[in-house]
């Protein structure tokens, strides 16, 4: 059980500053993903956290203690790599007692924290195997159980699931939201998947070229963007962004296709405007507040289809999300009805403005 | 690689092998039967393909008679000590050049494998006034040592790329483990590379078992011979014209470097080709 505290943490490479001063506090507990394009810095900064890597400059202390200099073995902290990096030589209980034996850990109790541990993950009849006789999905529970074993402060998973297929993920997923309810450790999760960020994280931090764009709970990512990146990072299908063009009346704005309405009370000027997928819906031409287009292609996943509409006039696509059974005709002119209310605006240094969304939001 | 497909190309191929194989193996042929003949059938003007009536007199004579098993004895001495030494610091080297990033890596791989391109004639040019100074003239920890010329620059240079290729990850993760440098590299790097360190072994003790110059001009005494120039002077003078002792000899010193690789050949193999595919 730990608190982990990141003051102003830098990290340069040589000349190359990667990490340009990160502030973060992780809760006692609590379980932050770290999201981001790739090469943002994401699993830097985590190498940082588990002490592989000197900070350059800043503080990091864990329940208080400055832990700049302690070496990684002392943090409290394990950490499940991507490429699981079992020892290949070593049986699965060798594999996770070795931080216990390096410990001078008695080898009863070795014995006894491992076949426990085995047995949460259900790899307690794979103890004697070497890591190559195991699948991909038995490797990464033994990753983990190697970090289990250890019992630490704090776990570190610099994307654990990205090396499996799409089923053992899921499946990989479910396991570890099991294991943050049922040890409550806190936990650090790197990931390219949405999908993991949203449903495993209590809080997502969104890294962009060794930044913090924002930190927030996945709904507030996904309903109150603070600016461009995070709102088109968050979601999937991205969020669709539309040019603002002249003004059009009171609150009128000329858009690809049609007119938007935006609230009155905009602090500073808006330049672009951005809607989700799931906020627009195909209606006739010509319908009230609706921009005209033409269907060019569509995606059927099943449960959903997704199409691409473009807008005359312009180059620019749409997505539209529309529920599986709906049929649409490519080629078909259409109009493309914005909902008003979950329109987000972005000035022009990308700052999300106040939005009539989210005044509803507010007042919801 | 080459195309085989076309039944030309197959045949010139073998045809190339077969010329290859022919001068590969012939004398190696030439000395196994030769050693197996008796005096009366060696010295024939037109030579038999094969011995008429085998036998193993040379070898019981050269074995029982001659020093050459003092030869063999000082060379097994001499050729583990160099190869253990080698090993050991080309494991050290290698794995410092492939893992940590320091002033002076580079320059210094490249000064220590430019080492290897003197002959090495030339180098004891240089080696026998220090071993002089040294005062290990004549002496078997001298001759271990100048031996480290031979194979050193090659087996560091072989491990360096094999550790290379550990992934890092693997190293991380003892870190975390809470290992210390050395321990990662003595629990966890040497014990997944096996291959690597036995075919330097193999190759530091080829080299050193097979030196002729070296022993020759730094070794003056009888006693600590090696089988080099052992052989040399016991079948290669004037007086001697023992043709079948020196064959069978020949064989005899060559027996443990070849039962050394077919016994570790698995290992060596392998070694080889570790890294090119992995
Ligand atoms: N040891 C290093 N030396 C020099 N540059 C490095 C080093 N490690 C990382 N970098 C640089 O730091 C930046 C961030 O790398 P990092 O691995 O943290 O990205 P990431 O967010 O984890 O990316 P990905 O999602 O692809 O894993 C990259 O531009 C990378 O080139
Ligand atoms: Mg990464």
């Amino acid at each position: 059980m730990a608190k982990l505290e990141l003051k102003d943490i830098r990290k340069s490479f040589g000349s190359a500053e990667v990490l340009k001063g990160i502030d973060l506090t992780v809760e006692d507990g609590e379980f932050v993903a770290f999201v981001g394009p790739s090469g943002c810095g994401k699993s830097t900064l985590l190498r940082l956290i588990c002490g592989l890597d000197e900070i350059t400059s800043g503080k990091m202390a864990i329940d208080g203690e400055l832990v700049n200099d302690v070496p990684p073995a002392k943090r409290g902290i394990a950490m499940v790599f991507q490429s699981y990096a079992l020892y290949p030589h070593m049986t699965v209980a060798e594999n996770m007692g070795y931080a216990l034996r390096l410990a001078g850990t008695p080898k009863q109790e070795i014995d006894a924290r491992v076949s426990q541990a085995a047995r949460k993950l259900r790899i307690d009849t794979y103890l004697d195997r070497k890591p190559r006789q195991l699948s991909g999905g038995q490797r990464q529970r033994v990753a983990i159980g190697r970090a289990i074993v250890r019992e630490p402060r704090i776990f570190l998973f610099d994307e654990p699931l990205s090396n499996l297929d799409a089923s053992l993920r899921v499946e990989m997923r479910i396991e570890i939201a099991r294991m943050k309810d049922t040890l409550g450790t806190t936990m650090v999760y790197v990931t390219h998947d949405q999908i993991e960020a949203m449903t495993l994280a209590d809080k997502i931090v969104v890294l962009n070229s060794g930044r913090v764009e924002q930190i927030g709970s996945p709904l507030d990512l996904y309903n109150k963007p603070v600016n461009r990146f995070v709102a088109g990072f968050i979601g999937s299908p991205r969020m669709n962004f539309l040019k603002l063009g002249a003004r059009k009346g009171e609150g009128g704005f000329a858009v690809p296709g049609g007119e938007v309405r935006l609230p009155r009370d905009l602090s500073s000027s808006p330049v672009e405007i951005g809607i989700r997928p799931e906020h627009v819906e195909l209606v006739g031409r010509g319908a009230p507040d609706s921009l005209a287009g033409i269907v060019t292609m569509t995606e059927h996943l099943g449960s959903d289809t997704y199409a691409y509409v473009a807008l005359e006039g312009s180059e620019e696509m749409v997505v539209v999300r529309l529920s599986g059974d709906r049929a649409v005709k490519r080629g078909e002119p259409i109009g493309v009805h914005v909902d008003p209310a979950m329109i987000h605006v972005f000035s022009a240094d990308g700052l999300s403005l106040a939005s009539a969304r989210a005044v509803a939001l507010e007042a919801a | 690689m080459f195309d085989l497909s076309s039944r030309q190309a197959k045949i010139v191929f073998f045809a190339a092998l077969a010329v290859i194989g022919f001068f590969l193996f012939f004398p190696l042929y030439w000395l196994v039967i030769s050693s197996l003949k008796a005096n009366a059938e060696l010295y024939r003007v037109v030579p038999t393909p094969f011995p008429t009536m085998p036998s193993l007199e040379h070898f019981v004579r050269a074995l029982t008679t001659g020093k050459l098993p003092m030869y063999l004895t000082n060379s097994l001495i001499t050729s583990t000590c160099s190869a253990s030494l080698v090993t050991l610091l080309a494991l050290y080297a290698g794995f410092s050049f492939a893992k940590y990033r320091y002033f002076g890596r580079q320059p210094v791989m490249l000064f220590m494998l430019s080492a290897q391109m003197f002959p090495f004639g030339l180098l004891l040019i240089s080696i026998y006034p220090m071993m002089s100074e040294l005062n290990l003239l004549d002496t078997r920890p001298g001759l271990i040592l100048s031996y480290i010329v031979f194979a050193l620059p090659v087996s560091t240079y072989m491990l360096y790329s094999y550790f290379s290729q550990v992934p890092d990850e693997l190293i991380d993760a003892a870190r975390a483990d809470g290992a210390s440098d050395l321990r990662i590299f003595h629990t966890i790097v040497i014990p997944i590379s096996i291959p690597p360190i036995v075919t330097v072994f193999l190759y530091s003790f080829m080299w050193s078992w097979n030196d002729l110059l070296y022993s020759m001009t730094l070794i003056v005494s009888d006693e600590k011979r090696t089988i080099g120039p052992g052989l040399l002077l016991t079948y290669l003078n004037e007086v001697n014209a023992d043709w079948g002792g020196a064959m069978a000899a020949s064989l005899v010193a060559s027996a443990p470097i070849v039962a050394a690789f077919m016994f570790l050949q698995r290992y060596f193999i392998q070694g080889v080709t570790a890294g090119a595919v992995k």
